[in-house]
């Protein structure tokens, strides 16, 4: 009949409309013989009928052609195959109608709730998979905390129920549920334990069928999971989301998580007995490793992790009574150190370790004795804490974990043993503190071998980071060792040194670790702890050169870092340089902050932190004056001839970092001292790099220092000031050579020559004499030009003269539009003229110049006059 | 009321003092070099400044200035150079950090080191006392801020179990702690802290964590609380005065109040006075500067010297040689100040030797100086009483008498009132029933 259906459907369809039309016909038809009226109106109620049938495809429908209501209404049937087929057509019809699930979600659950406790084992298995596949992958979005409400009456009466198979249907349902929505499991914490505990004792129903017991396992795993028993999901809420917390609130205890846990643990307790008891069921079978097979694997795996959760969670709630002095509940005893549950776990579980198969057998079998051999170690870890374990138990144990860091057990995978490794490096840092001399060396030993083994950006070698800090700064504070146990003080010196290598080792693909190695460097700097070795001293200093810098140095990947990296870095390196600051570190610095690609705000922090050292009293102050000039005079600034737009634009933006810098270095030195001292001490090597002629930039950086620091009248000396008039003649005309005239911004042209005359100008003002010998210096060149524009013929080098000369009249012509500037050369007035006179001369005599060449002149020589007249008034 | 600003500086220029409303400057209390939060006002009594020493010299020093003289009348000096100073609102302890990170607490009255502890790995940059004296707030240069509290310092039982001896430990600064102010939440206050990391941070006393991470554009050398307290007041190091809202809704929010100077000199210390909302900065080239920070602007300046202000403190005088009610112990000694701090901590000399009194708040007429008191000097205290005969205790019989009179009097008023209004309203009752 099922079979015959779709076909029958259509003509269904038409039967239907036909039918109902004449039975309505017929209907209407009786009373009155000759009422012809109603016809008509029988005909109006035929057109809703129509349109019924019409809107049907309209009707999301599945490929049986019935809608949900129909599909619903048929998973009531008493029969189980048309209940089944409805569930599968609910399925289709979901699948291509998406948004019907969605506006009727919970009508349907309330309808299909029912059928958890179907008698038929099929139609639990689709009503599993409907669940699994559609409904509640839909919900995901939306608050499932009432469709939840809906359906646990439903599974619990199901996992009541008096078949075997329907509880277990149920426990695999509610598994699912708990996966989709981990809070249902802390809303009805104790009667679902009560159920899973039920099941379990139950276990003579399974001893053929291990995969039965397996799901009751399973689920019961989860949940116990589920329990909050990790302290540092806590820490991380402590440090998450700062912002949205309320200043001034009152927390309320009731919202605790925890307090909703407060009365499961007298049902934990026996549910470990209960597991312990099952775990003693499966010895023998795990002995005989015939019959041991992956599902009984996988029931030990899930009786071996629920306890672990149970235990977990009860040294947590004690703990944390503890600490937060709560008022002792009835649950005040910590459940393993109630007598019976502990000599339970030492005897019956802890007792049987480790797991062994009585016949060598290699393969899959032995990694899953390793697998369950690492969580039984898990567990005594955590007990062991508490209570006293006989010693040849422990002894067992911490060999397992010392061959287990030290990558001996050869049976096991890869992936699985950094798994185990990962789970057992916690507790390593506890354990050294609490065993013996002997054992406390070899694990060491064994955690030396797993920090040095692990690859570089490994989750495990994130977890030996966070290790080394809970054995050398636990809390914060660094815990004092014995001073005569220099064992434990070897070891962490030597992981210790290994940190800025493997610093370099990350690069910068693993900024995560990065940023912990970092953070863990500077931790151990702030409290001292870096007693270090000269190898490390190098790596930290190839950490902060650059790559691409000077061809066989190695480079490190600071600059390539996220910000905050970086800046965390930076923290560190303040630290550094307060206990081991050595020059060549500095010099690193320097090659760090000269790299070209280094974002201009990392530049100013460098700065500053060597700054706060300096002025903390770190760095020798003759070292500090020498990476401020070093950073000065060796910073390249992009050449000024590159004229694309592009590359103007970038200059410009470079050029205002260096402008920044040069600010920031001058009030830094400002800062430091006596202006007139410090240039006493500074004059000599500044006035050095004024001889080796400066690039324009780098010249107008170091006279910006002079001028910072000296002070009217000038306090440079005789020779100093000779250098300088030197020096300054050429800059001057490089400023207006160099900076391309802007014809349209004359205002934004001034400024930017302003920015490199204005040193010049305070120079000027501070010393008349050098005012004298530059103007002068000016002069001889205009008429060294002159004559070689007279003599040479040559046109190339006759332009250059003649540029020169130019150039030399526009200084003066932009000295001359400074008021101030104006009175400071009016001294110098017969030098002008003389500039005057030759550019006249030049004009009116010369042969070699172009006709071009003579026009610019006479302007030159106009202006040059109205200027020098304007001088006398 | 006279309301006085102190300020001294790195280098030797002396403690300036001016007043406030008037600006002009009074006496200036000389020689005194002291470090960053190295100057405090004790108890408002008299003033005391850490001084900065070369790196040779053994010990470190502390002066004393009573407010009248401007010679230095008292010198101790400690084991170690002293970094960051403070004394609690009475005027009774003084605490002080120093550069190897420990932090010791003397007691004023007697010069007695009652306790000395290690504080942190670095040296201490400032210290400072909650509003009811009970928690001690220290930051230091490994950028760690720890809270003690001054009564569980002495819980020897508390130590033998191992346990912390502060109360909190705040170590999310990643470089060096410059300031530390704390609002007037008592014991359950929020502090903020700021770093040369650039950011400033807000801190729940009671919860232990942290509320709000603040990041500016430099580096803040100092932090001034709003009385209103929603706002704080950060002196950068790039001569700009923020204003940053405590309930910061991300982590750039901040104004800025103004520049103190153009050459861009690093403000390096804030006050605030609450009488008047004033705030008060001290730059580094040697300028003081008062500012309404309502209106956004300065409305006075002072001139301290030409070397950097790294204190400023807003004091109100009173002078202890005035006082006739002050039994104080020290002034056997003929001076007006308490005697020189103690070296090391006295042990065993007798077996009430530190062992610390909490009295419970003192009424406002008690004289200072007789709350909070180790037990022995209330024992000399006792003595003094008894030596100087019924005189003091005749006097106090009097002013009671009076009192009691006074009392009676204001009873038979208050019930002649009474009477009165009765009265009125029985009358008016019947007038209203007729």
């Amino acid at each position: 009949m099922v079979r015959s259906k779709a076909p029958a459907k259509k003509q269904q369809k038409k039967g239907i409309d036909f039918k109902k039309i004449k039975r309505k016909i017929g209907r209407k038809l009786p009373p009155p013989k000759n009422a012809t009226n109603t016809e008509i109106k029988s005909k109006a109620i035929v057109i809703p009928e129509q349109s019924v049938a019409a809107e049907k495809s309209d009707f999301a429908t599945s490929k049986k052609g019935l809608t949900l209501d129909e599909l619903l209404k048929q998973t009531s049937h008493p029969n189980s195959k048309i209940r089944n087929d409805a569930l599968h057509g609910i399925e289709d019809l979901f699948r291509n109608h998406p948004a019907e699930l969605q506006s009727h979600k919970y009508a349907i659950i309330q309808k299909l709730k029912e059928r958890i406790c179907d008698d038929d084992n099929q139609v639990r298995q689709t009503f599993y998979r409907l669940f699994k596949a559609k409904i509640f992958p839909a919900f995901k979005e939306d608050s499932q905390g009432p469709m939840v409400s809906l359906l646990m009456p439903c599974i619990f009466l199901a996992m009541a129920a008096s078949a075997i198979d329907v509880r277990l249907m149920a426990f695999k349902f509610f598994h699912l549920v708990v996966e989709y929505y981990p809070p249902t499991f802390s809303l009805d914490a104790e009667k679902i334990l009560e159920n899973y505990k039920d099941i379990i004792q139950k276990n003579h129903f399974y001893v053929e069928d291990k995969s039965k017991l397996k799901v009751a396992l399973s689920g019961l795993a989860h949940c116990l999971s589920l329990l909050p028993c990790d302290e540092s999901d806590t820490e991380s809420q402590k440090k998450g989301p700062l912002q949205n917390q309320t200043l001034h609130a009152y927390e309320q205890d009731a919202a605790k998580e925890c307090a909703r846990f407060a009365h499961i643990s007298g049902r934990l307790k026996e549910i470990v007995g209960v597991l312990v008891n099952c775990f003693q069921d499966f010895i023998p079978l795990i002995h005989a490793s015939r019959g041991f097979n992956e599902q009984s694997f996988e029931c030990i795996r899930h009786i071996l992790c629920s306890i672990g959760y149970a235990i977990k969670f009860s040294i947590r709630r004690h703990t944390q009574r503890q600490t937060s002095w709560l008022p002792a509940s009835e649950e005040a005893t910590l459940m393993i150190l109630d007598q019976d549950i502990a000599s339970m776990l030492s005897k019956k579980l802890l007792g049987s370790f480790p797991l062994n198969p009585d016949n060598n057998l290699y393969g899959k079998i032995d990694r899953w004795y390793f697998i369950l051999n690492s969580v039984l170690t898990k567990i005594f870890l955590e007990v062991s804490e508490w209570s006293h374990l006989p010693t040849d138990l422990s002894n067992r144990f911490l060999e397992f974990i010392e061959n287990t860091l030290l990558g001996k057990i050869a049976s096991s995978s890869k992936p699985v043993h950094a798994e185990t490794s990962l789970a057992l490096l916690p507790f390593v840092p506890k354990l050294i503190l609490r065993v013996d001399r002997d054992w406390r060396d070899n694990l060491l030993q064994a955690f030396t071998t797993t920090f040095s083994n692990c690859k570089s950006g490994s989750s495990l070698k994130l977890a030996c980071i966070s290790i080394i800090r809970d054995v050398i700064i636990p809390n914060g504070d660094i815990l004092y060792p014995n001073a005569s146990d220099l064992t434990v003080n070897n070891y962490q010196s030597a992981w210790v040194n290994k940190l800025p290598s493997l610093l370099i080792q990350l690069g910068d693909e693993h900024p995560l670790s990065t940023q912990a190695v970092l953070q863990l460097l500077l931790d151990l700097g702030r409290v001292g702890c870096l007693n270090t070795s000269p190898e490390f001293e190098d790596d930290v200093r190839n950490f902060f050169i650059p790559c691409q810098c000077e061809g066989d140095v190695p480079g490190g990947p600071f600059a390539s870092l996220p910000r905050e990296v970086q800046e965390l870095a930076l923290c560190f390196l303040y630290y550094f340089t307060i206990d081991n600051f050595s020059s060549p570190m500095l010099s690193a610095i320097v090659s760090c902050c000269l790299n070209p690609q280094l974002e201009p705000a990392l530049l100013y922090r460098i700065v500053e932190i060597l700054h706060t050292a300096y002025r903390a009293g770190y760095i020798q102050i003759t070292d500090h004056f020498s990476f401020f000039i070093t950073l000065i005079a060796r910073t390249k600034v992009v050449p000024e001839k590159l004229q694309s737009a592009m590359e103007c634009n970038e200059r410009e933006t470079y050029c205002g970092t260096y402008k920044e810098l040069t600010n920031l270095v001058c009030s830094y030195l400002s800062e430091m001292g006596d202006g007139s001292l410090v240039l006493q001490i500074l004059e000599k090597v500044l006035v050095e790099q004024i001889i080796l002629k400066p690039a324009l930039d780098n010249g107008c950086a170091i006279l910006r220092m002079i001028c910072a620091l000296d002070s009217k009248p000038t306090i440079l000396s005789e020779s100093s000031l000779t250098a300088l008039s030197e020096y300054l003649p050429g800059y001057l005309v490089d400023i207006v050579s160099c900076i391309p005239e802007d014809k349209e911004n004359s205002y934004l042209y001034i400024q930017t020559c302003l920015y490199y005359l204005v040193p010049c100008y305070f120079l000027f003002d501070r010393s008349s004499k050098l005012t004298e010998q530059v103007l002068k210096r000016m002069r001889s060149m205009v008429i060294e030009n002159t004559k070689a524009l007279e003599s040479v013929q040559d046109k190339e080098s006759g332009r250059t003269s003649l540029n020169l000369i130019q150039c030399i009249v526009s200084v003066i012509l932009l000295m001359h539009n400074d008021a101030k500037v104006r009175k400071i050369i009016l001294s110098s007035k017969s030098e002008i003229d003389l500039i005057l006179q030759n550019v006249i001369t030049l004009q009116s005599r010369s042969t070699s110049l172009t006709v071009e060449g003579k026009h610019m002149m006479k302007i030159l020589g106009e202006r040059l006059r109205i200027a020098s007249k304007s001088l006398l008034a | 009321m006279e309301i006085y600003v102190i300020a001294s500086s790195s280098i030797d220029g002396g403690i300036g003092c001016w007043d406030l409303k008037s600006g002009i400057e009074q006496l200036r209390f000389k020689p005194c070099a002291s470090p960053a939060h190295g100057l405090t006002a004790v108890g408002e009594k008299f003033l005391a400044a850490s001084q900065l020493r070369n790196a040779s010299a053994s010990s470190g020093s502390i002066f004393y200035w009573s407010w009248n003289k401007p010679q230095v009348e008292v010198k101790s000096f400690p084991v170690e150079s002293i970094k960051a100073l403070a004394a609690n609102n009475e005027g009774t302890y003084i605490v002080g950090g120093g550069t190897s990170g420990d932090i010791y607490l003397w007691e004023v009255a007697t010069g007695k080191l009652l306790k000395k502890w290690h504080g942190h790995y670095r040296s201490v940059t400032c210290l400072v006392f909650s509003g009811d004296d009970s928690l001690l707030v220290s930051g230091s240069q490994d950028g760690s801020i720890r809270v003690w509290s001054l009564i569980r310092l002495f819980d020897d039982f508390q130590r033998q179990q191992g346990n912390t001896l502060y109360e909190h430990n705040f170590n999310e600064h990643t470089m060096a702690v410059t300031d530390i102010v704390i609002d007037y939440g008592g014991c359950n206050a929020m502090i903020v802290s700021a770093s040369e990391d650039r950011t400033c941070k807000v801190w729940s006393l009671s919860k232990g964590k942290l509320l709000r991470n603040i990041v500016f554009p430099s580096a803040i050398n100092s932090l001034a609380l709003d009385p209103g307290g929603s706002v704080f007041y950060a002196g950068g190091r790039d001569s700009k005065i923020y204003i940053g809202a405590i309930n910061a809704t991300s982590e750039y929010g901040t104004q800025v109040l103004g520049s103190v100077s153009e050459q861009s000199k690093a403000v390096t210390c804030l006050a605030y006075c609450a009488d008047g909302n004033l705030l008060i900065s001290g730059s580094e080239d040697g300028g003081l500067c008062v500012w309404d920070p309502k209106l956004r602007r300065p409305v006075l300046t002072f001139r301290h010297g030409k070397s950097p202000v790294n204190n400023i403190q807003v004091v109100r005088k009173t002078i202890v040689a005035n006082s006739n009610k002050s039994h104080s112990s020290w002034k056997r000694h003929g001076s007006a100040l308490p005697p020189p701090l103690d070296k090391y901590e006295r042990s065993g000399e007798d077996a009430m030797d530190g062992i610390v009194i909490v009295d419970p708040p003192p009424l406002s007429d008690v004289p200072a100086y007789s709350s909070f008191l180790s037990a022995d000097l209330i024992d000399e205290q006792v003595k003094e009483l008894q030596q100087q005969g019924s005189a003091a205790t005749e006097i106090e019989m009097e002013r009671l008498k009076l009192e009691y009179k006074k009392s009676l009097q204001m009873n038979d008023q208050w019930q002649k009132n009474y009477e009165d209004l009765l009265q009125v309203v029985m009358e008016e009752q019947n007038g209203g029933t007729n």
